[in-house]
Formats: C-alpha cells, structure tokens, sequence
C-alpha cells in the first residue's frame, strides 16, 4: 500500500476472561476482592438471627441451634479468617493512601484498634472479663 | 553462556496475529534485554522491531513484557532469568510491529489532565517553593511516560477510556504543586466515570514503575482529592 496510514493494521491485544490467572500477584487481588462472598452468608445469619428474635423465642432458639451446626460452624470460620485476611490488605493499603505517619507504625496502629474494639465487644457480650 | 529468548513478533503486512519465535543470544552479567534485542537485531535478524532511545531508564521508550510482567528493556538482566525468557509488546496497546506498540491512548490521557502548570497571575517575580511545598508534589514528579503501569492494570485492559495510572500521578503531581491553579479544570477528569473512581485498587502498577512513584497511591489520594471536592461542590452555594 502506498499510503503510510493505510499501511498500519495494529493488531489489537484481547484480553482474556481468565486474565487474573496470569500471575500471582492478580490471583492475590482476586482473593482480596472474594473475600466479600463468605462475608455474604455471615450476614445472612445475623439478619435471619435478629428477624427470629422478633419472632419469639422458640424462633430464636431454633436459630440457635442452626448456629451451633458443625458445617455453619465451619463456614463462619471461613468467614473470620477471610476477613482477616482482607483487614490485612486494607491496613497495608490504607497509610499508602493517608500517609500521615510511618507505615509500619499505622499498619500496627491499625491491628491494635482491631483488637481493642474485639476485646470491648467480647467484653459487652459478657464472653470475658 | 547463552539464553533462548522467545519473541512475540508480528508484521502487519503478513499476520493476522503474532507469534513466537526463538534466538540463542550469548550473555553476560551486565547483559540487558534491551542489549539481548539490539544483538538478535544487528546479528540474527534485522527485522526485529522495537524502541530504545537512553539505555538508562530515562526516556522511557523500551518497555516491553517480560514474562508477562512489564518491564524496562533496559533496565532489565538477563542474568536474573532462567535459560528461556519471553518477550511480547505491552499488554493492553495495540500492537503496530513486533514489540512496538501504539501508546496514543496513553498520551491522550495524559494530555486530558493538562500536565503542566497553570497559572493566571500577570506577576513576573519567580515563584519561591518551601522545601515542604516541594516535597508534596515531588514524589509523583518522576514520571518517565513509560506506560508500564497501564500495561499492568487491569481495569485499562477493560476500559481503555480509563485515564489510568501514570496521567492521574500527573494530575496529582501538579494539583500538589503551590504554584499551580489548574486544579479546578482538572478535577472534572478525575470526578469522571473514567477517572479515579475506575481504580479498584489492583496496586500492580505499584510494583512495576521503574520509577518506585507508587501510581496506585496517587490514584487513591486522588479519590481522597476528588471526594472532598465533590463534598466541597455539593455545599457550596
Ligand atoms: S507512573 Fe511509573 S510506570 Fe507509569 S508511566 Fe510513569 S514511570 Fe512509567
Ligand atoms: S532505553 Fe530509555 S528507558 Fe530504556
């Protein structure tokens, strides 16, 4: 062809569906993002706890018992340590956004407020102390 | 000591779409892609094509994919690689020739942030910076326009109308800066659909500037930023 822009055919790149199997680092940012999905069903438990506590109480204690099921019992478990594993990004990224002090004094400052607020509610909810 | 170096090559004239091909190439310790690339060229095929200019880090014109991770050709060793490395053009560009890419979508964006200073005041005497003015823009000045970072992110891959990484750094870079008023003409740009609220955070483009700028941070000062001026609009009367 004689003309120079017609003799351009750029070949444009596809990008696949299954791009974040590519490399590790995009299989890390998946996992951050699907920790929301066990996060659902815990969610679905509390609602369903707190409408079976307006329904009376043998509601509330059938709800109980489903609670105390070895396979919730273990999806729960799932669920905490999902969301702990996203509380871990979230306080890497966060003094990356907000960078007021050192990062390793926020990320600890971070992990010591959790922990504070978990031991204040274990402490209402009469589990210690 | 040799290395295979398997290239992603195409020519628009004869292909519908690249493909590999390998070269044997002798190395040594400070033997650089870019230094692999200029061999394969003048010694084994000089069809091969691609782009180079400083050879150290600076104009930002040689980086391709190695290994599927984006990186400067010449900033690159093969002495870090196992026996067999692969090359291709940069995720996410068109390709125009072999490992040669088309970056005009990248520049658009950058233009559509107005990278440079703006400032109406009619006074000639120089504009005097803190050293504390400085340092809150300095971080993002580094820039090279390398486009690694759009070859890094994903949310680019779906949505080229993305501004992307490097031309929000730029935006940040001088809406940080004391002697700049532009911001008000480029806050609309990041507000936008497509400006830093298209960011999710992936944090790739972090890990692959050559520059350590950490675009993924800037992006998200920049909902920070953005925010606050939506807030800020919001109320005011
Ligand atoms: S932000 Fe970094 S990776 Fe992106 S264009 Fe600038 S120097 Fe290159
Ligand atoms: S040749 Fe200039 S950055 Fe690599």
């Amino acid at each position: 062809m004689p003309d120079s822009a017609g003799a351009r055919r750029p070949y444009l790149q596809p990008l696949s569906r299954s791009w974040w199997l590519k490399h590790s680092f995009f299989l890390r940012y998946m996992l951050r993002e699907a920790t929301v999905l066990p996060l659902l069903f815990f969610c679905g438990c509390l609602l369903a706890g707190l409408y079976s506590l307006s329904q009376g109480e043998s509601q509330y204690q059938s709800w109980l018992a489903f609670m105390a099921q070895p396979w919730v019992i273990a999806l729960n478990a799932l669920v905490l340590l999902a969301s702990l594993y996203h509380a871990k990004t979230f306080f890497e990224l966060f003094p990356r956004v907000m960078p007021l002090l050192p990062a390793p004094l926020m990320i600890a400052g971070q992990w010591l407020g959790t922990l504070l607020v978990a031991l204040f509610l274990l402490w209402l909810f009469g589990a210690i102390g | 000591m040799e290395k295979t170096i398997i290239i992603q090559r195409y020519n628009p004239e004869q292909d519908q779409a690249p493909s590999a091909k390998r070269y044997q190439v002798p190395f040594d310790h400070s033997t650089s892609v870019l230094d692999a690339l200029l061999y394969i060229q003048q010694q084994l095929d000089p069809t091969l094509a691609f782009r180079w200019s400083c050879r150290m880090a600076i104009c930002g014109s040689c980086g391709v994919m190695v290994n599927k991770i984006p990186k400067l050709g010449c900033k690159t060793f093969l002495r870090d690689y196992p026996a067999e490395l692969t090359i291709s053009a940069l995720d996410h560009f068109p390709i125009e020739k072999d490992l040669i890419s088309d970056m005009a979508v990248f520049l658009d964006h950058l233009q559509a942030v107005k990278p440079y200073l703006i400032n109406d005041s009619q006074n000639t005497e120089p504009h005097r910076q803190t050293p504390a003015q400085l340092k809150k823009y300095q971080k993002f000045s580094s820039c090279i326009n390398c486009g690694l970072c759009y070859a890094a992110c994903p949310q680019f891959g779906l949505n080229p109308e993305f501004l992307g990484p490097a031309a929000i750094v730029t935006a940040q870079r001088y809406n940080l800066d004391s002697r700049d008023q532009g911001k008000a003409q480029r806050m609309p740009q990041l507000n936008g659909k497509n400006g830093v609220w298209a960011c999710t955070f992936v944090g790739f483009c972090a890990d692959v500037c050559p520059k350590q700028l950490d675009p993924a941070a800037a992006v998200n000062q920049g909902k920070v930023a953005s925010a606050t001026d939506m807030l800020i609009s919001i109320f005011k009367p």
